[in-house]
């Protein structure tokens, strides 16, 4: 298991290395002109102004260069200093988010994070819980019931959901406001008397003991996280149904029953877990997609999360920003992965990391 | 022979699974699966079933330690109805009747080491707690011939021999009366078939049990049964001691079963004349009327279509469903 994972983690920066040549390739579809006309105002009036971008951050380099200096870092032609680099840390300067990509990203993790905690608990809870209840009466009304549920959460857009629980309750009934925080409850959030230890208000709020503001982040992150839950229970609840439909058949079962033990234990404790092998792997990789920031979900919310982040950056083509949250996405995406198969072994006696 | 000595009594047993079908999922019909079939076991002896593939031998098993209900029919368990017992009280009764399965790759549960597999019913059933119970796991690996260091073990470090030397040591880790072997052999190979039956032959003498073997393999039947009962299509053709079985055979089926198992002298299996039944069995959904044999019996007459043939005793012991017998 440990040779397992040391050989994993060494793989890890050859396939990072393959991303970034990935993404960078699909700069070359950029202009030049496209790519410097972030950085300049009032383009028309100021027409020698993208020239001298173009130059000083050599965006007409050949893109193999680019990458070079993308990635290990340029000496300024001024100072002599070596600036940037992401292998020395530094994923460059963020026009959008005014700061370096990863101030940025230390930013707006947080805010995501949060959501995902949060979302991830009805999602992997429930959706579990509503499998079993499912399999468990397999085409009796409850299941039919759960069936139709989840397909319709299944087959709802994102914005559609989000919009229209938006329009409810908070257009009309002004219930569940969007963004993260109401403008009190962030002006005490970011005062000295208010220490923030991970960034995430919910938790922040409780180690400072201020109910009142936890209880108001909670509000906030109400409409994503029903959004997120549902479109995601279905899926949940369908992958855990159907394993457990397919180990409730499993002749162990019968084993079970003829041990002499109630269908209640049965169920809990020799179907569940063996059901559950698949549903884990699902969970992890829902997990890392929350994690990655939920683009749609977050817009619309105006979460100020890395997926709304990054939906401005794409939109404003900043380029930098844009490379820079995808590495960490990947970053995060292998980690997770690696989390999962492990997990996989420890839960599964049968599979043996080698 | 004293009733006393009955172990096991099934009486007029019937199992039908319902047929649905439609939008509205009304049933319209029934597999026959058993029949009403009715025999005794007596204590310390083993009971043969046999009978080829979908005749309903492991369904008779199943329903029999209640795994099905019965949908009609009684099973007096030393002289229990277990048809009328409800949930605690039958689960109760499960600790006196335990079964072994067919298939030793899946009736383990993957997930469980050897050690909790066989605990957990001792547990359940509040039999053993801690150190005790480790030493009766121990105590049951060595009467299977098991390592004990095997215990802290999963399934599928197994082998399909080993395995089944670990269902029949769940199944004994209850003390049971009665143990219902449902094809304990057939998943398995040759070589180790005959290691399992000898197993289960030393355990019979060791610990006194009594075994309902339901098996297809008509020499190890003949191997380790007392007294056999012949089913095909749900319901019991013959029932007689083993050697009145195989050396007096009287049912049409069950001399075509006889004349199907082959003979190792190649003189004698060159000159044999063998029985071939024609068709299939038909559909146990719409058994034939009146002898459900007659559709493949070589001497079936009109009579055999009107009427079903009485059940009836034609020797001492020896009990059989024919018209011509």
């Amino acid at each position: 298991m440990i040779n397992y994972i040391i050989r994993r983690l060494l793989i890890i920066p050859m396939l990072l290395a393959g991303v970034t040549v990935l993404i960078f390739a699909m700069l070359s579809l950029l202009t030049p002109f496209e790519r410097a006309s972030l950085y300049v105002s009032d383009i028309p009036k100021r027409q020698g102004a993208l020239e001298l971008i173009i130059e000083k951050y050599g965006l007409d380099d050949p893109i193999p260069l680019q990458y070079w200096h993308w990635m290990v870092g340029q000496e300024d032609s001024e100072t002599g200093e070596i600036k940037g680099g992401v292998l020395r840390g530094d994923l460059g300067w963020s026009k959008v988010g005014k700061g370096s990509v990863t101030e940025v990203i230390g930013r707006r993790l947080p805010a995501t994070a949060e959501l995902a905690l949060w979302a991830s608990i009805p999602m992997i809870g429930i959706g579990i819980w509503l499998g079993v209840l499912s399999a468990v009466n397999h085409n009796k009304l409850a299941d039919q019931i759960l069936r139709v549920f989840s397909i319709v959460g299944w087959s709802i857009p994102t914005f559609v959901f989000g919009l229209l629980v938006l329009m409810i309750f908070y257009a009309k009934l002004g219930w569940f406001p969007p963004e993260r925080l109401s403008d009190w409850a962030s002006q005490i959030v970011q005062s000295d008397s208010f220490t923030r230890y991970t960034q995430m208000n919910t938790i922040d709020a409780l180690l400072n003991l201020r109910l009142d503001i936890f209880f108001d982040a909670v509000r906030h992150l109400v409409l994503p996280v029903t959004t997120l839950a549902y479109l995601n229970w279905a899926y949940m609840l369908r992958v855990t149904r159907s394993s457990m439909l397919d180990t409730l058949n499993q002749d162990y079962m019968t084993t079970a029953r003829s041990k002499g033990l109630a269908e209640k234990v049965v169920v809990r404790r020799h179907a569940v877990p063996n059901a559950l092998i698949p549903v884990v792997t699902v969970a992890a990789l829902m997990m890392i997609g929350l994690l990655n920031g939920v683009v749609i979900t977050e817009t619309i919310f105006s979460y100020p999360g890395m997926g709304s982040f990054l939906a401005i950056a794409a939109l404003s083509l900043d380029v930098v920003s844009v490379l820079g949250i995808t590495l960490f996405s990947s970053f995060i995406l292998v980690f997770g992965n690696l989390i999962a198969d492990v997990l996989y072994g420890v839960i599964d006696p049968r599979i043996r990391l080698q | 022979m004293p009733e006393d000595r009955v172990i096991l009594k099934v009486d007029k047993l019937v199992k039908h699974f319902p047929i649905y079908r439609g939008v509205f999922q009304r049933q319209v019909g029934a597999v026959h699966a058993v029949d009403g079939i009715s025999f005794d076991v007596r204590r310390g002896e083993t009971f043969g079933l046999v009978g080829e593939s979908g005749c309903g031998k492991t369904t008779a098993g199943r329903t029999i330690i209640q795994l099905y209900k019965a949908t009609s029919g009684h099973i007096y368990f030393n002289n229990t109805d277990l048809t009328t017992l409800k949930g605690g009280d039958m689960r109760h009764m499960r600790k006196s009747i335990q079964m072994i399965f067919q298939d030793p790759y899946a009736s383990l549960n993957p997930r469980m080491s050897i050690a909790d597999t066989l605990n957990e019913p001792m547990t359940i059933h509040g039999i053993t707690r801690g150190a005790q119970a480790r030493q009766r796991v121990d105590e049951l690996l060595n009467l299977v011939q098991l390592n004990p260091g095997f215990a802290s073990r999963y399934p599928h470090e197994f082998s399909g021999g080993q395995r089944q030397r670990i269902g029949i040591a769940r199944a004994l880790a209850l003390n049971p009366e009665l143990i219902i072997c449902d094809e304990p052999i057939s998943a398995l190979d040759v070589s180790i078939q005959a290691q399992i039956i000898n197993l289960l032959e030393d355990l019979q003498k060791q610990l006194g049990l009594t075994y309902l073997f339901i098996a297809h393999d008509l020499s190890m039947v003949r191997h380790i049964s007392s007294r056999v009962a012949v089913m095909y299509l749900g319901i019991i053709v013959e029932l007689t001691t083993v050697k009145e079985l195989y050396n007096n055979p009287l049912h049409p089926y069950t001399q075509a079963l006889l004349s199907a198992v082959p003979v190792p002298n190649p003189v004698i299996e060159e000159k044999r004349q063998r029985i071939i039944l024609e068709g299939d069995v038909p559909s146990p959904v719409n058994p034939p009327s009146g002898c459900r044999f007659r559709t493949r019996c070589p001497l079936a007459k009109e009579l055999c279509a009107g009427q079903v043939p009485e059940w009836r005793e034609v020797s001492p012991g020896h009990w059989v469903a024919c018209h011509f017998v």
